[in-house]
């Protein structure tokens, strides 16, 4: 903790929470998540279908209202900006989209889909924002005569070059990734990577990486976040959470990644039964009807999330800080 | 003969040369240009490769369901258990060798294919029991009440509680539906069982609870499987061989050591280089570059060759052919033409 005044903290979120109305009730989409994140790192979100890792990304930018909680983007709380305010910090916050093929406007042209943050946010000069488009375009690894391509013209990967390329306009601090290689082959899939990873480099960039493939989250992270029905259950430095997961999910899923390696003798965890419905959730640990360590405090008091070693913070009865 | 005879009594699936092509008004779509694929009886065979590949063309011929405007493979045969589903017509054309009828009767009961979205698989007007109790009823001489009992069987094996054969299929979640999915290829009892991506579109313990109980059941009924997934961490853990796939052809095949020890192929070595290695985070991606190619419009000699990294000057001419470099493994690679260095990757 005395070390923390040295970090360089971007983005500093604090008991977010995003409940949905829904028929059966309310939909805890994410529940009181916390967490900060240093400038140039890259956090690593990652859970299964539904444990509000999306709704979480969308939240810190505001592109669903949150339905409390802060976030601090350097020092300055955004929850409470007004619009416009607001609008004037997108600049500086971006997003990815996961899919290529609907997050693009398919009758613009690559080059008016890259120039268009460059005209909201002022740049007059039509000479200046195509020269930018260039330097963009060249960035991300697109050939100068695609300028004129329409979006159903390319394949995912180029696609999702362009949104890197419009994400990158107006040389933002923060982009959240929202599964930004999921729709992608392999081999394009490494190539988009690699690509992100050299800007992280030349830009001093932080990222949000939303996943569900933790293989990648592994490779692409320094630190991870676990989310489970939306509670962060446990959150650590990438290596920390691979070598020595600590809670009883992050287990089984770790687990449960299929290696491309014949010779790996892992022992699996098989989780028994279905993620729980998040519409009203009991005040419980979430995960206690899959957990076979679960006790009756489990299943009547909600665990917060502690640090239970140096940066490794985990939410489970089970475990007491060292 | 009867050397041959017992051969041949060992193999469910046989597809030879099989050529697959979409013509459309300006440009022929080569689908698949020329395969052979054995699988022996209770054996799992996968089939990888990224979109494209044409591995789901692959498996949409031995069902006789290749879609419009093909409808049908250009050439080559595909026996299943012995039986012909093609043959070579006077002209040197290849056209079904079955009618219709027998082409119905085939599909769910000696092959059984699982899509990979359980979402748009099931019908969802209709109890999941309805559902499988229509395929036993169909290919089986049973009455509805017989029908029932056995949907209520399959949906116990699967494990969802038989009770829940009165349910539609909304009421279910991913992992479940693709549960109800397998039961309703299982239900009778199919030799052959054509997974495509059967895991692809759920989480990952989820999908781990599933390959779990597929393997249980392919021991259990002793089913040979083709198992289609670009996810090399399932091969790994479900396939006795392996068939690598790009743009329509097989361009690596062995078992599991062959392909994951002794990669030949500089395509299946891009595909592994590209995985990020979950052992080792440091590890920087090596992507294969560029793209896949046009199928309308593919290279003349290797498929690969613009992407490859070991391209010579004759992959740019000249197809490579199918070399052996043992009695398991097989490459089509330039790299191993005669007398040249065999262990080159």
């Amino acid at each position: 903790m005395a070390n923390e005044t040295k970090r360089d903290i971007l983005l500093d979120v604090q008991h977010l929470k995003k409940y949905f109305n829904v028929a059966g009730g309310q939909l805890h989409a994410v529940d009181d998540v916390s967490f900060t994140l240093e400038r140039g790192k890259t956090l690593g979100i990652v859970g299964e279908s539904g444990c509000g890792k999306s709704t979480t990304g969308r939240a810190i930018l505001r592109l669903i209202e949150p339905t409390s909680g802060s976030v601090y983007f350097e020092g300055q709380d955004i929850s409470k900006l007004s619009k416009e305010e607001m609008r004037k910090l997108r600049k500086e916050i971006q997003i990815i989209f996961q899919d290529p093929f609907s997050s693009l406007n398919p009758r613009q042209t690559v080059s008016q889909t890259i120039e268009e943050p460059l005209k909201i946010h002022g740049m007059k000069n039509k000479a200046e924002r195509q020269a930018r488009v260039r330097e963009l375009m060249e960035t991300v690894g697109l050939a100068e005569r695609l300028a004129n391509a329409y979006p159903h013209e390319l394949d995912g990967g180029r696609r999702q070059r362009i949104g890197i390329a419009r994400a990158l306009a107006m040389n933002p601090k923060f982009i959240v990734c929202d599964e930004p290689v999921s729709a992608l082959d392999v081999s394009i899939q490494a190539q988009i990577l690699n690509l992100m990873k050299d800007i992280q480099r030349k830009h001093g960039i932080t990222y949000i990486f939303i996943t569900h493939d933790l293989s990648v989250v592994n490779h692409f992270s320094d630190d991870i976040a676990v989310m489970y029905l939306g509670r962060m259950v446990e959150k650590a430095p990438a290596e920390a959470l691979f070598e020595e997961p600590l809670h009883p999910y992050t287990k089984a899923l770790l687990s449960a990644i299929p290696v491309p390696n014949i010779h790996s003798k892992k022992e699996r965890i098989l989780l028994k039964g279905e993620v729980t419905s998040p519409i009203n959730p009991p005040k419980a640990c979430r995960f206690a009807s899959r957990c076979e360590y679960a006790t009756d405090k489990c299943r009547c008091e909600e665990p917060e999330l502690i640090e239970v070693k140096p940066d490794h913070f985990v939410a489970c009865h089970l475990l007491k800080k060292e | 003969m009867s050397n041959d005879m017992n051969k041949t009594n060992d193999v469910m699936l046989d597809i030879k040369n099989l050529v697959v092509e979409f013509k459309t008004e300006d440009e022929t779509v080569q689908a698949i240009n020329g395969i052979d694929l054995k699988i022996n009886k209770g054996k799992t065979h996968g089939l990888v490769g990224e979109t494209g590949a044409g591995k789901t063309t692959t498996a949409l011929s031995i069902l006789n369901l290749v879609p419009f405007p093909a409808e049908k493979p250009t050439a080559g045969t595909i026996e299943l258990d012995g039986v012909h589903l093609y043959k070579t017509n006077e002209k040197g054309e290849c056209v079904p060798a079955l009618t219709e009828k027998d082409y119905q009767s085939i599909r769910g009961e000696k092959v059984a294919m699982i899509f990979q979205d359980p979402m748009t698989a099931l019908n969802p007007i209709f109890t999941v029991g309805d559902q499988i109790a229509e395929s036993v009823r169909l290919h089986q001489n049973v009455d509805q009440a017989k029908a029932m009992e056995r949907a209520r069987e399959m949906l116990e094996l699967v494990g969802i509680p038989a009770k829940r054969a009165d349910d539609y299929p909304h009421q279910f979640s991913g992992g479940m539906k693709q549960r109800v999915v397998i039961a309703m290829a299982l239900a009778c009892n199919p030799s052959l069982l054509i997974a495509d991506e059967p895991t692809t579109a759920l989480d990952v313990t989820i999908q781990a609870q599933v390959l779990e109980m597929m393997r249980g059941l392919r021991d259990k009924f002793g089913t040979s499987v083709l198992m289609i997934t670009h996810d090399l961490g399932i091969i790994a853990e479900m396939c006795d061989e392996v068939s690598v796939m790009y743009a329509g052809r097989i361009v690596e095949y062995g078992n599991l050591e062959d392909i994951f020890d002794n990669t030949r192929h500089p395509y299946t070595q891009g595909l592994f280089n590209s995985l990020p290695n979950i052992e080792d985070r440091k590890a920087e991606l090596k992507p294969i570059r560029g793209l896949m190619p046009n199928p309308a419009d593919l290279p003349k000699g290797c498929a690969f060759c613009p992407r490859c990294d070991y391209a010579m000057e004759i992959c740019k001419t000249v197809r490579p052919e199918r070399k052996w470099l043992s009695e398991t493994h097989c490459v089509e690679c330039h790299l191993y033409d005669d007398g040249k260095d065999v262990s080159k990757l």
